[in-house]
């Protein structure tokens, strides 16, 4: 079971935050949270603290995936895992750029 | 014991019973599979003449041919019959027959589970097609969007048939999923570790998670809004609270993913068969693994994209659209290493070939106009057209019925034992093809012309005429091919001849047994030392049969397989599976007497429905294990493994486990539902929070933490040879205190039929109580089976699966009472 773990656990990673960060989205733009901290726009702020935070969780697994001790014995679920974490980062940068650089509520 | 024999013993042992009394009480995998696949393609040619009778509606202009609400019927249930009583059930169908075959194996984790699967699948289809006979069937489109298919405007009875018929069907798609999930992962062959696993397995297994998580929140939804509709709660309605865009959010969360529910095997098909037919091995095994689980997670993530027009925040948009385009990725990983095996191979343009060939034209021209409405600004211009009915046309039947076509020819002489006679194949082959590209490539025009979905007629004025009518010139020609298919395969199955055991010179293990396959599918289970042990052992078939493997020899009349861990496909324990039984088709005819209930509002039923559930499964269950331990058994010379009854983790736990994390995304879609409408909803804050009271809130808290605790301790004291039932006692106080809490709740609940708020906290409590109740009753089994010696220190199986539920009960009812209690005392 630890083996299918280690192939499943980034995307679903990926899954837990796209969905969280979208949920993200719809609370402050149902709630309509605003103002700003340190001169930015707090939602925008909010969004990219949590995107930031979303990359960091891939690259913690992708560590986790290539780590000697903590890796698969089976070379098989080594290289299916690793692809997977690979992955779960670049569905991560990727799907929630937008995060960045889109309008937040309009 | 010579093969003969040994032939003999196993199928007096493994045989259904002859006649039509076999068909109601088997429990044969291969039985199972073939009336699987015989019901989902009978299913499907309904929903192929519903798709004629819609082009023929729409082959002229103000076309008399059926009146708007016999054609909202014709289109809704055409939809509804492709996905759900075709599509799901034909994967379930060949999975159920191949898979324990291509595992090396005897048959399915829980054979009873596929039988009631069966019974439930026939029972809810044969509900929808009543309806249509009737002339009361759904017409709110294969998605049911509300409003229109609230009460307020679809009064009648149609859409009820689809809430309660499909999530009866869906019963079956759960059942089955839990099946697929521990069959694949524990009922192995020896030795066959993941990478031995064949890919169809990867492919399965993958689909089978998908439909463990992407069906509850469909089936939430239809059980809201079946409430809205019977009792007036309001959770799809503006005015109240509610909001018809969480109808969608849930459909879409089911609804995406369906698609690969749908796409995912059918490619696990093309794993399989391609190489075969090019004379090679499949190029880049770990690759694909990787992609299909890549597909299965993004597949989740692309939820929204089907709502890009209902004002959602550019940057939501942005998310979703970037994500859509994502997915093409793992999808083209699959369809380079399958052209790279044909590079690599010697294809051979036998008939399941050119099925694959078809596959590939059509998949990958859906696939690129998937791509263009990923784009939000096309998908604003081209939404709700037949260039999306033509897109969707191109990605199921492209990437469904193609490979599954060519499944079935490749598949034919296993089932059969015969190979084919008439060469009727070839041509039906090119006019599908044909047939297929005319009509959806015209619709595709005609859409981008803005001809919308779902219209019942048009005006000549429209400059739609012969666009149409070519498509249905085109979508006549399909069907004469799909029928010129069904009479090759009927033809072949009647009067062809017998044909050799392995055709088509394949290394995967379901050829290395007779054809047809024996009831007991292997005479002895092999040791897999590669992912074609046929290939690697051309005389697999023979030594099997001599009894040179695992399980050679028959005893007690136990129909016997092994499980195996996990990962390595080491020989873990030694199963004795239940033989045949009326008990399945009984359980889900009285299932069906549930909905039935509720379908006619004939209320008085329901509880009897119910107790006969309740009772029906406490004697499913009561059947299983023995009163004596059994000690290791020999299951090959100089090996021997225990019974599952003494393990911790047997087949039951891993089904509990896989059947609970179904249960755990239904729960999570409906916090995720309160969740939504408590942010994005009109008419919130509602008029008055639930107040609650400290003292039930607290009963109930401490009942959740005390069961989990009593439920180890009476473990504990099983294994010391102590008594287990103080322990269990307290189990079930602990639950009495949840069932309380929860009660409370839905009593206290302020007007559930006045706003969203109530009704959902309403349903949570009811949530709560049921699994309550099931712990009360799981508790009181427990007892039963101790005071009736079924369980000792060696035999202690069932503890492990009813800790599961106590556990599962401790945290969705603190959960339910913090979600239940906290607005309120923030407020």
């Amino acid at each position: 079971m630890k083996d299918l773990l280690r192939i499943l656990i980034a995307p679903l990673v990926w899954l837990a935050t796209f969905s969280a960060i979208y949920g993200l989205l719809g609370l402050i733009c149902g709630h309509g949270i605003g103002g700003t901290v340190l001169g930015l726009s707090l939602p925008r702020v909010l969004l990219i603290t949590a995107y930031a935070l979303a990359i960091l969780l891939q690259v913690a697994l992708l560590a986790v995936l290539y780590h000697p001790r903590l890796a698969s014995r089976s070379g098989f679920v080594r290289f299916v895992s690793r692809i997977t974490g690979w992955v779960g980062l670049v569905a991560t940068g990727y799907a929630l750029f937008p995060a960045t650089v889109s309008s937040v509520c309009l | 014991m010579n093969a003969l024999e040994r032939h003999r013993r196993l199928t007096t042992i493994w045989a259904s019973e002859p006649g039509m009394r076999g068909w109601v009480s088997t429990v044969n995998h291969t039985d199972l599979g073939r009336m699987f696949l015989f019901t989902a393609f009978v299913f499907f040619v309904i929903g192929g003449l519903l798709a004629m009778l819609i082009r023929a509606q729409l082959a002229t202009p103000h076309s008399a041919f059926a009146g708007p609400e016999i054609y909202n019927q014709i289109f809704t249930m055409h939809g509804t019959i492709m996905m759900f009583l075709f599509a799901i059930p034909s994967f379930e169908g060949l999975a159920i027959y191949l898979l324990p075959k291509i595992l090396g194996t005897r048959d399915l984790a829980f054979p009873r589970l596929t039988a009631y699967g069966y019974w439930c699948y026939v029972f809810g289809g044969a509900m929808l097609l009543v309806s249509m006979l009737l002339g009361i069937a759904p017409d709110g489109g294969w998605f049911i969007y509300p409003p229109l298919s609230g009460a307020i405007h679809s009064p009648g009875i149609n859409i009820d048939f689809w809430l309660i018929g499909i999530t009866f069907v869906e019963i079956s798609a759960i059942a089955a999923a839990v099946e697929i999930t521990v069959s694949i992962l524990k009922y192995r062959a020896p030795g066959m570790s993941l990478e031995k696993m064949p890919i169809f397995a990867w492919y399965a297994l993958i689909t089978a998670l998908m439909i463990l998580t992407g069906f509850p929140p469909l089936i939430l939804e239809s059980v809201l809004l079946e409430l809205e509709r019977a009792f007036g709660l309001p959770f799809f309605q503006a005015e109240l609270g509610g909001d018809s865009l969480l109808w969608q959010h849930l459909f879409w969360l089911f609804g995406h993913p369906e698609v690969y529910i749908i796409f995912l095997p059918a490619a696990g098909v093309i794993s399989t068969v391609l190489p075969v037919m090019c004379r090679t091995t499949l190029l880049g095994y770990g690759w694909i693994v990787a992609a299909a689980v890549a597909l299965a997670f993004l597949s989740f993530g692309l939820w929204v994209h089907h709502m890009f027009t209902t004002g959602i925040p550019h940057m939501g948009l942005a998310f979703f659209s970037a994500a859509s385009t994502l997915v093409a990725v793992p999808t083209g990983v699959q369809i380079f290493a399958w052209i790279g095996t044909m590079w690599k191979g010697r294809p051979e343009l036998h008939l399941p070939m050119l099925h694959i060939l078809g596959f590939f034209c059509t998949f990958v021209i859906g696939g690129l106009t998937g791509v263009m409405v990923a784009v939000v600004p096309f998908d604003w211009q081209a939404h709700d057209t037949a260039f999306i009915t033509a897109h969707l046309h191109y990605v199921l039947f492209g990437g469904f019925v193609f490979p599954i076509l060519a499944g079935v020819y490749y598949w034919l002489p296993h089932v059969t034992g015969q190979r084919r006679f008439f060469r009727l194949g070839e041509l039906a082959f090119a006019l599908v093809f044909l047939g297929f590209h005319v009509t959806f490539l015209a619709m595709h025009w005609v859409g981008l012309m803005g001809q919308r979905r779902r219209i019942p007629t048009y005006a000549p004025e429209d400059g739609w005429t012969a666009i149409n009518l070519i498509s249905s010139i085109g979508s006549f020609v399909l069907a004469i091919g799909l029928a010129m298919i069904v009479i090759d395969v009927v033809l072949h199955a009647l009067i062809a001849a017998r044909g050799k055991r392995n055709p088509w010179g394949a290394g995967t293990s379901e050829w290395a047994m007779m054809t047809p396959p024996p009831a007991y599918n292997f005479a002895s289970l092999p040791h897999v030392d590669s992912r074609a042990p046929l290939a690697a052992d051309p005389n697999l078939a023979v030594r099997l049969a001599r009894g040179e493997g695992y399980l050679a020899t028959p005893r007690k009349g136990w129909r016997e397989t092994l499980s195996v861990d996990i990962a390595t496909g080491r020989p873990e324990m030694h199963v004795i599976y239940p033989a045949n039984t009326r008990l399945p088709v009984t359980m889900s005819a009285v299932t069906g007497l549930f909905f039935l209930s509720l379908l006619v509002k004939f209320y008085w039923t329901v509880p009897l429905a119910l107790a006969g559930v309740v009772i029906l499964a406490w004697k499913w269950v009561w059947g299983l294990g023995c009163k004596e331990d059994l000690g290791a058994l020999r299951v090959r010379e100089g090996v021997t493994l225990p019974n599952a009854a003494t393990a911790e983790r047997s087949p039951g736990w891993w089904g509990t486990l896989f059947l609970l994390t179904a249960n755990a995304t239904f729960f999570g879609s409906l916090l995720f539902g309160f969740a939504f409408l408590w942010t994005v909803a009109p008419g919130w804050p509602p008029p008055a929070w639930f107040a609650g009271s400290m003292v039930t809130a607290g009963v109930g808290c401490l009942g959740a933490l005390l069961g989990p605790v009593a439920m180890r301790q009476a473990i504990r004291a099983n294994r010391r040879g102590d008594t287990p039932l103080p322990g269990i006692v307290l189990v079930l106080i602990g639950a009495l205190g949840v069932a309380i809490a929860c009660t409370a709740m839905m009593l206290q609940t302020p007007a559930p039929m006045g706003h969203a708020y109530g009704a959902t906290l309403l349903v949570l409590g009811g949530y709560g109580l049921f699994h309550a109740v099931l712990g009360v009753l799981m508790a009181v089994f427990l007892t039963a089976r101790v005071l009736s010696g079924f369980t000792s220190p060696a035999r202690w199986a069932e503890f492990p699966i009813v800790c599961l539920w106590i556990d599962y009960l401790s945290i969705v009812s603190l959960l339910i009472l913090l979600a239940g209690h906290l607005p309120g005392l923030l407020s």
